[in-house]
């Protein structure tokens, strides 16, 4: 069932662009697909692994910054600038892993921590030069693939396609490796995990390192995408939240279900806004009631609904 | 060959004239409208601006269209497509997409520096003409995009004007200040201005004793207020948004806290008539140097009454962009054209003088309109006077201010 909503779905998203030469829509799907990937992301450590992060743009943040702080400041091609977003996201994202699985934080604990590290780098990156403080840093305009800028918009949208195909493809490898089962098995109880032998602080540490990879990836396309950066932008409260909304509207610990969940959110905004037109806030009031109403009668996204329902 | 009138010529003849006469209404009348796309952040955190900022382009939108439109488009109305940028430079460049394919002719918006920076860009892969209204970040206007312009003044510009007049205050009333505290927003705006005051005022002989910054929003500044009452500063120089102006100056009030003077530059609520309205004495002598009318212009009289008859509050979102709208339809009755591309060259090629600001003809250098200035104000009784340039001046400064103690 997944598995043909998977297929259907990459279908789909490879025959939009040629459907519609519509670049507001284009627009739409360059950033929901984003979002999407970041929610997998999120998704790898949380859905799988059980441990809720309340900060995953410290990862994100980190990425982008990196990305753009090695081509902007030092001259770095921006695809190798990239890479190095990347490991930062991974390296941030096992430092505050380390701190707080070495001292046992779990739970709600352990989504404070990560909250309060996003806090901890968006002052910091508000406050110290390198970042541009406030102003923020404005990646040279330089259209070019060699500058990992396209002219056509409809590479960066490939670029992501391909992006959240690899995010699922992580997510089956989980449901199917032993790693994954051992992530799995820590999620369920960590204690019993650790009594059948897992060693539960490296697995939460190379659960969090992958997932705050995959996060500076997302905050590096967001980088080559907007070029502009600022602490709010990158760190802000608002890309943590679309980090969790989208797999737990999709269905937590499903490999379709932040992309489904991405796809729903986004897609129910532009609806809002088309409802309500230009009254101001009107359709965030819509979203947020069309939310609540969905997560009360599907608390398990809508993938673990079809699933329900396929087995019937 | 001699011609005879007859009935039928006479008729035929009465027709072609009325035609002729009636021709212009007609076409006005059947011409489709030019749309416009008025982008601002009128949800989030920049709510209250981005909704003045429509407020001030829609009101010019309706009284150019009530002058008879764009007339050498026969006399076409301007159209207005709303756009909401939700404060967020990501939700801004989509929203150009949107516009693109709205069919508008130019993009006027988005108020805040950071969204800017991306919205041109975005409208740079349109070809599409963005006035930028309110922005004052140089990297703006200094990218090399041929389709941003800025009517209003940048950093730079402002910043001169601020010390300048600073230096002109302080030597007129004898010194009176020697140390200086700056307390600003920590994004784009306020973290520019900070650290522009901190190389440029010592050189001016003022000493910044210290420097403290606060995120968008911040609901408490006792601590801020605290700080400052310590330092003891003899000017304060605040750089933030609306709300957490209001708050920073209350505060400062409650607390009984006395500075020779409150110099703000762009101040959030320091030319905000509702800060007036609503808690004048905690405004009483504050000094703004930002953007601001000249209210002597019979085209600012219309304006100030048209927002008046509205219940709009008077404030430089409001100037700004209904005299940016003044430009953008100068423009388009120069271009004669829809086309994107005759619509650039014609800003480009602007030396509009009838429009609501103290700045004289327009003259766009790199996308940036050379005359544009800033002017200082005072919060004096219940009015916000223009105190400098000496040329616009309504009242004098009263400088340094009278103690709370």
């Amino acid at each position: 069932m997944s598995r043909a909503l998977g297929w259907l779905m990459l279908a789909a998203a490879l025959a939009i662009p040629q459907v519609s030469g519509s670049s507001a829509w284009l627009t739409f799907w360059i950033t929901t697909l984003l979002f999407a990937y970041l929610g997998q992301a999120w998704n790898v450590l949380a859905g799988y692994g059980g441990q809720f992060s309340f900060g995953h743009a410290a990862f994100f943040g980190t990425g982008a910054y990196i990305a753009a702080i090695l081509q902007v400041r030092y001259g770095v091609n921006p695809w190798i600038a990239g890479l190095g977003g990347v490991a930062g996201g991974g390296i941030v994202g096992a430092a505050i892993g380390w701190v707080s699985f070495r001292y046992g934080l779990r739970g709600s604990y352990f989504a404070l921590v990560t909250l309060a590290f996003a806090e901890v780098f968006r002052v910091l990156a508000n406050a110290v030069a390198i970042t541009g403080g406030g102003q923020g840093l404005l990646i040279p305009l330089k259209p070019g693939v060699e500058h990992f800028q396209f002219v056509d918009r409809a590479s960066f949208y490939y670029l992501l396609v391909a992006l959240v195909v690899s995010g699922v493809l992580i997510a089956r490898w989980l449901e199917a490796s032993r790693f994954g089962a051992w992530l799995v098995a820590v999620r369920e109880n960590e204690d019993a995990a650790r009594a059948l032998g897992i060693r539960v602080f490296r697995v939460k540490l190379a659960a969090i390192a992958l997932s705050a990879a995959m996060a500076g990836t997302a905050g590096v396309v967001y980088a080559q995408l907007f070029l502009y950066l600022d602490a709010g932008v990158a760190y802000g409260g608002h890309v943590s939240v679309e980090a969790l909304l989208g797999p737990i509207v999709g269905g937590l610990g499903t490999a379709l279900g932040p992309v489904v969940g991405a796809i729903l959110l986004h897609g129910l905004g532009e609806a809002a806004k088309g409802v309500v037109g230009a009254t101001p806030g009107l359709n965030l009031v819509l979203y947020g009631v069309v939310l609540v109403i969905m997560l009360r009668f599907l608390p398990n996204g809508v993938v673990g609904w079809l699933k329900r329902w396929g087995q019937r | 060959m001699t011609k005879t009138l007859n009935r039928r010529a006479v008729l035929a003849g009465a027709t072609a004239v009325a035609g002729t006469i009636a021709a212009p209404a007609i076409v006005g009348a059947q011409q489709a409208p030019i749309r416009i796309g008025l982008l601002h952040p009128v949800t989030g955190a920049l709510a209250r601006e981005g909704s003045q900022c429509r407020e001030g382009a829609l009101l010019a939108i309706e009284h150019i269209n009530a002058a008879g439109g764009i007339k050498s488009l026969g006399g076409a109305r301007i159209e207005a497509v709303l756009a909401d940028a939700q404060s967020r430079p990501e939700a801004g460049a989509a929203e150009v997409d949107k516009l693109h394919e709205a069919g508008v002719v130019a993009i006027q918006g988005p108020f805040a520096s950071g969204i800017a920076l991306a919205t041109t860009q975005a409208a740079a892969r349109h070809n599409l003409a963005h006035l930028v209204d309110v922005g004052v970040v140089d990297t703006i206007v200094t990218r090399g995009l041929s389709n941003t312009f800025r009517f209003g003044p940048g950093f730079g510009a402002i910043t001169r004007a601020a010390l300048d007049n600073l230096v002109r205050l302080n030597d007129g009333a004898g010194k009176p200040v020697q140390t200086v505290m700056v307390i600003h927003e920590d994004s784009a705006f306020g973290s520019g201005m900070a650290r522009l005051m901190n190389e440029e005022l010592p050189k001016r002989g003022f000493q910044v004793v210290e420097t403290i910054g606060h995120p968008s929003p911040q609901r408490d500044f006792t601590n801020i207020a605290l700080r400052v009452r310590q330092a003891r500063p003899d000017l304060l120089i605040p750089s933030n948004y609306l709300n957490e102006f209001i708050l920073m100056a209350r505060t400062l009030q409650q607390q009984r806290i006395s500075v020779k003077g409150i110099y703000a530059v762009l101040g959030g609520a320091a030319s905000n008539i509702r800060f007036v309205r609503e808690h004048n004495e905690a405004a009483q002598h504050i000094m703004d140097c930002n953007h601001w009318y000249d209210p002597r212009k019979p085209q600012s009289q219309a304006f100030a009454a048209g927002l008046a008859a509205k219940s709009i509050d008077l404030t430089y979102e409001t100037m700004l962009n209904y005299a940016n709208m003044q430009v953008l339809a100068d423009a388009l009755e120069r271009a004669a054209s829809r086309d994107r591309a005759r619509v650039i060259e014609a800003l480009a090629s602007s030396t509009f003088n009838d429009h609501i600001m103290p700045y004289g003809p327009t003259k766009f250098e790199n996308g940036q309109n050379t005359g544009a200035q800033a002017v200082n104000t005072q919060i004096i009784g219940q009015r916000i006077e223009v105190i400098f340039p000496a040329a616009f001046a309504s009242a004098t400064p009263v400088f340094p201010v009278p103690s709370r103690g």
